[in-house]
C-alpha cells in the first residue's frame, strides 16, 4: 500500500506518507487520531507544515473533501517560547 | 437490518484502563467489545505525562506498581510496539524536616513490600542523581531508579491492536448513552447512534466520566474529575534527570522523555479545580516554567511548544475502584486518582482475572466499591 516515493509528511517528526497511510488503515479517521498514532503534528511547528498534507491524505483515503476534515485542536503557545521568557512574563 | 455482532464483554472507555483490561480478557479468549466515545486516548490517558512510579504508601498500590513496571518493561515484546519504556527513576524532593521524616518512613514501608531499590539520597547525592538540580534548601530526597516513563498513545494503540488481533472489536466515536438491564442483571448498552449491543458483562472504565456511566446503571461511583494542566517543550539532548517531584505548594512534577528529549510536566493546582473542564490557562503557562526553573535553572532556553489540560479522576480516599457492583455483571474499574497510566497495566490484569474467576470479593480489599473511604494515600 505504501507509495513508491515515500514522501515526508511531517518534517518536524520525520513521519512519512506510508506511516500516515498505515495509521489510516488501522482505523484513524481524523487528523487527531493520525497525530496520536504517528506523532505527525506533534513536532516543533505543531502541525503548521504537515496538517494540510495529513488532511489531504485522510480525505483521499476516506473519499471526503479536505475541507470536510475535522480540524485538530489548536493550543497555545502559538509559537515555541522559552521557559525563561514565560517565567519572566 | 445489520445485526451487530455480540460480545461476551463490553468495556466502556478507550483509555489505558479499558484497553489494558480488554487486552487481558481478549487474550484469555473472551469476545471483547471496547467502546469509546471519542478516539482512543481521548480522555485522561492522552493528556497524562507518562510517569510511572512504584513509590506509594499502601501495600495494594506498591504491589500493583511492581507488577505494572514488569509489564511496561516487557511491553515492546508483548505488544509488538515500542512504548518507549525507560527506567529513568523518580526523585521526590524534601525541603523540610517533616517531609524528610515522612519519606524515610515511606521508604521503610516500600522496602518491606518488595520495592528494594528505593532509597534516601542526601542533597549532594540528589544533585548527582539529577544533574543541574538546584539543591539550595534541599535536605535530600526519596529516589527510586527503577521508576520510569512510557508513551501513553503507543501503549493504548498496542493494547487495542492486540484486542483486534484476538478477534475483539474496538468502536471509536461511539458514545454509550444507556446501560440495559433486566432481572437484576446487566444486559448490554445503547449508544448515541441508537445501536444496542448485548453482553452479560459490562465494564465501566470511563475514567473521569465513571460517575456518569455508573448513573446510567443506577450505581453510585464516587469519582470526581479535577483539572490538571500540563506543558511540553521541544526536544533537547537527554540530561539524565529523573522525574522530579516537588510537593511544596509552589512545586510541580516534570521529566524528560528519553526517546525524544522533550520535557513534560504539571503541578497540582491549589485550590484544586473540580469538574470536567479541560481549558488551559495563561496562569499555568507562566507559572509552570517558574517552578521548573527554580529546580533546574539551566533549562531556561528550552522552548515550550504546547500546553493542554486533562482530568485526574479522584475518589474520596485516593485509591482506585476495582470491583463488581450490586448490578450483576456490571463492573467498575475507575478512579485512578491521577495514577491511572502507571497503574493501568496491572489493574487491567487484576480486573481480567477477577472477572474470569467470577469471585464475589474484589481482589484488593482497599479498592472495593463500597468501602469506608477514610484512609488517604500520602503520596498523592
Ligand atoms: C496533566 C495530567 C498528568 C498526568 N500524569 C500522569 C502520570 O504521569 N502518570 C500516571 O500514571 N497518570 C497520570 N495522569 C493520570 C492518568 O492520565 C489517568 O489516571 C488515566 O489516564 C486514567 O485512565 P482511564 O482509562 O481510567 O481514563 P481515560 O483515559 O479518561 O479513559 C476513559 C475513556 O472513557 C471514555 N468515555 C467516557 N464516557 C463514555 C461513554 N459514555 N461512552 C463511551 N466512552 C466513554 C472517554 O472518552 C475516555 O477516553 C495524569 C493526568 C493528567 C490530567
Ligand atoms: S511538520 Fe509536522 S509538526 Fe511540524
Amino acid at each position: 500500500m505504501a507509495s513508491n516515493t515515500d514522501k515526508i509528511i511531517c518534517r518536524c517528526e520525520d513521519i512519512t506518507e506510508s506511516q500516515v497511510l498505515e495509521a489510516i488503515e488501522k482505523g484513524a479517521t481524523t487528523a487527531d487520531e493520525v497525530k496520536r498514532l504517528t506523532r505527525a503534528g506533534m513536532g516543533h511547528c505543531q502541525g503548521r507544515t504537515c496538517r494540510r498534507l495529513v488532511n489531504q491524505l485522510l480525505a483521499r483515503r476516506l473519499g471526503q473533501r479536505p475541507e470536510d476534515q475535522k480540524p485538530v485542536t489548536q493550543r497555545s503557545p502559538l509559537q515555541p517560547i522559552s521557559l525563561k521568557t514565560l517565567a519572566d512574563s | 437490518m445489520k445485526v451487530p455482532q455480540n460480545a461476551d464483554i463490553i468495556i466502556i472507555g478507550g483509555g489505558i484502563v479499558g484497553a489494558a483490561t480488554g487486552y487481558h480478557l481478549a487474550r484469555a479468549g473472551y469476545r471483547v467489545r471496547l467502546i469509546e466515545k471519542g478516539f482512543l486516548c481521548a480522555g485522561s490517558t492522552g493528556r497524562c505525562i507518562g510517569g510511572i512510579r512504584q513509590q506509594f504508601t499502601s501495600q495494594g498500590s506498591i504491589r500493583l506498581m511492581l507488577e505494572s513496571v514488569r509489564h511496561f518493561s516487557s511491553m515492546k515484546e508483548e505488544l509488538g510496539v515500542d512504548v518507549h519504556w525507560h527506567p529513568g527513576g523518580y526523585l521526590f524532593l524534601a525541603h523540610s524536616p517533616e517531609k524528610k521524616e515522612a519519606f524515610l518512613a515511606n521508604i521503610a514501608v516500600q522496602q518491606s513490600f518488595g520495592l528494594k531499590d528505593v532509597r534516601w539520597v542526601d542533597a549532594y547525592q540528589a544533585g548527582q542523581v539529577a544533574p543541574g538540580l538546584n539543591i539550595d534548601g534541599l535536605l535530600g530526597g526519596s529516589y527510586c531508579p527503577s521508576d520510569g516513563q512510557a508513551y501513553p498513545f503507543a501503549v493504548v494503540a498496542g493494547y487495542a491492536e492486540r484486542i483486534r488481533s484476538c478477534g475483539g472489536l474496538v468502536n471509536t466515536f461511539t458514545e454509550v448513552t444507556a446501560i440495559m438491564q433486566g432481572g437484576g442483571r446487566v444486559k448490554g448498552v445503547k449508544t448515541a447512534q441508537g445501536t444496542e449491543y448485548h453482553a452479560d458483562i459490562v465494564i465501566n472504565a470511563a475514567g473521569p466520566w465513571a460517575r456518569e456511566v455508573g448513573q446510567m446503571a443506577g450505581i453510585e461511583v464516587p469519582v470526581e474529575p479535577e483539572r490538571h494542566e500540563a506543558l511540553i517543550t521541544e526536544g533537547v539532548e537527554y540530561l539524565n534527570i529523573p522525574m522530579l517531584v516537588d510537593y511544596r505548594a509552589d512545586g510541580g512534577y516534570f521529566q524528560q522523555f528519553r526517546h525524544n528529549g522533550q520535557f513534560i510536566g504539571c503541578y497540582s493546582p491549589v485550590p484544586n479545580v473540580p469538574g470536567h473542564s479541560t481549558d488551559s490557562s495563561y496562569e499555568f503557562l507562566s507559572e509552570m516554567p517558574k517552578r521548573m526553573l527554580k529546580l533546574v535553572p539551566a533549562l531556561g532556553p528550552v522552548k515550550v511548544i504546547r500546553q493542554w489540560s486533562g482530568s485526574y479522576e479522584n475518589t474520596p480516599d485516593g485509591n482506585p475502584i476495582l470491583d463488581r457492583s450490586p448490578l450483576e455483571g456490571f463492573y467498575v474499574i475507575a478512579g485512578m486518582c491521577g495514577h491511572g497510566f502507571m497503574l493501568g497495566p496491572a489493574i487491567g490484569r487484576q480486573a481480567a482475572d477477577f472477572i474470569k474467576s467470577g469471585a464475589k470479593e474484589p481482589p484488593i480489599a482497599e479498592f472495593a466499591l463500597q468501602r469506608e473511604f477514610s484512609r488517604q494515600e500520602a503520596m498523592k
